[in-house]
């Protein structure tokens, strides 16, 4: 029973080690990523771009911007359900 | 006369034993869940093909010289077919939403906690009379929880090649019970109130930033965890192709014709694993409940820790995206997706999701990386 404890004891401490280092590796991978982002993301001055391109016209031309509304809602309904 | 019963004597019906009759009927029970359920369709139909094929009596399939004995050595032996699928699954994955929103990979970390949870609930396991595993057993089975199938081949075949066709079935058979084990536990840690959270809209991602990213993961690895760099190289190798642009042709062998021929190999020299006097033991048992139990606490350490982060960010973060931490793609992400949806019909969570569950198999390859390089393989 004694080795049973110590089996259990070495489980609990490859467990400790373990979920630390993937937590310590996944958290610098967050800081390289944000690093890269910050020199490498796109520029903001696109995205407000976009966003205003967007609202203006409806992109259907022809169908009432409600029932592309009811439209898209009813679609992912019917995904959601499949 | 002599030659008929010479006949007989080599037949199927005379040569039967009740353990193959039966492994049959689970290489049938797994085409039935293939084909008329639609679980894992791509595995399990060769994994339960090869498994009627490696009880065949006098077949010969899995003994040297046999088709599935050489699959199995040449595939699953050396590691190569779990790999290659891993390059495939680099190559269809899109980091996109995980580069934009980077503290997902906190949430692909903490749902790896099924995986060192159940380790020591395998050498707990030890007290049962009848089962005995050793601590590199109880790791091969752990990654189980981990929800990645190349990942748990891969570690099943360094660490302990002799349980490996029941590892590999376990967490096949839990991917694609997916939208059965999580909600439950995904409803019982959260609140109506905090599966309603939207989420705010994801930034857009450069395509440097993506290029840069499997380089990044790559350059990680070999720096502190050289013992992942096969799983995270040739997941690397896959998504560099698919984010570089210019060989297309590469990335789109390696996440179809590759991927599709690796499959086939694959399922069929599992099943050849799931031969009678291998399968039909207590530890099988053992493993199946052990694989359910580190898929649960698993997806239950990413709720809770997405929890923790929604409180954190005040309300930002819809907790049910740490259930995607486990790292079945995208199965997961789409069932958060469906949980949200049935608590409020507006809130599309898919996108989010995708960034802890692509976290997720990041995770659980660096956590076989951990496993391997202490246990040693």
């Amino acid at each position: 029973m004694e080795s049973m404890a110590q089996q259990i004891m070495e489980a609990l401490t490859i467990m400790v080690l373990g979920m630390g280092l993937v937590f310590i590796f996944l958290t610098i991978l967050i800081g390289v990523v944000n690093l890269v982002a910050w020199r490498c993301a796109p520029k903001p001055s696109l995205a407000p771009l976009a966003e205003a391109s967007e609202p203006q016209a409806p992109r259907f031309p022809g169908v009432d911007p409600k029932m592309v509304a009811v439209i898209t809602a009813a679609v992912h309904q019917y995904r959601a359900k499949a | 006369m002599d030659g008929l019963i010479a006949f007989w004597a080599e037949s199927g019906i005379a040569n039967f034993t009740g353990g193959q009759l039966l492994m049959m009927a689970v290489g049938g029970l797994l085409l039935y869940l293939a084909i008329a359920k639609g679980f894992e369709p791509l595995l399990l139909l060769p994994i339960g093909f090869g498994a009627i094929l490696a009880n065949i009596p006098n077949g010969g399939f899995t003994e040297e010289g046999g088709m599935l004995y050489y699959a199995y050595h040449v595939g699953i032996e050396t590691g190569v077919f779990p790999l290659l699928i891993f390059m495939g699954v680099g190559a269809l994955t899109d980091f996109g939403a995980l580069i934009a929103n980077p503290k997902m990979l906190l949430l692909g970390a903490a749902a790896q906690f099924g995986i060192f949870a159940t380790l020591i609930g395998a050498i707990a396991l030890n007290a049962v009379p009848g089962f005995e595993f050793s601590m590199t057993d109880a790791a091969a089975i752990a990654i189980i929880g981990g929800a990645d199938g190349p990942t748990a081949i891969f570690l099943a075949s360094k660490l302990a090649p002799e349980l490996l066709g029941a590892i590999a079935v376990a967490a096949y058979s839990y991917m694609a019970l997916v939208p059965i084990i999580q909600p439950p536990i995904m409803k019982l840690l959260t609140t109506e109130a905090e599966r309603q959270i939207k989420m705010e809209q994801l930034r857009e991602v450069s395509k440097l930033e993506k290029i840069i990213f499997p380089l990044a993961v790559l350059g990680l690895t070999i720096l502190f965890l050289p013992a992942a760099t096969p799983l995270v190289g040739m997941f690397c190798l896959g998504n560099l192709m698919r984010e570089s642009g210019v060989v297309d042709r590469l990335s789109n062998t390696a996440q179809n014709e590759l991927i599709n021929i690796v499959t086939i190999f694959l399922g069929l020299a599992v099943g050849s694993k799931l031969s009678a006097d291998k399968f039909l033991q207590l530890e099988t048992l053992g493993i199946l409940v052990l694989g359910a139990v580190a898929f649960g606490i698993g997806t239950a350490a990413g709720v809770l820790m997405a929890k923790l982060m929604s409180k954190l960010s005040g309300g930002k973060i819809n907790p049910l995206i740490g259930a995607a931490g486990v790292s079945a793609v995208p199965m997961a992400a789409r069932v958060v997706n469906k949980v949200g949806l049935q608590a409020n019909q507006q809130n599309f969570l898919l996108m989010h999701a995708m960034g802890p569950n692509v976290a997720g198999v990041l995770g659980s390859a660096v956590a076989a990386g951990v496993l391997l390089a202490v246990l040693g393989g």
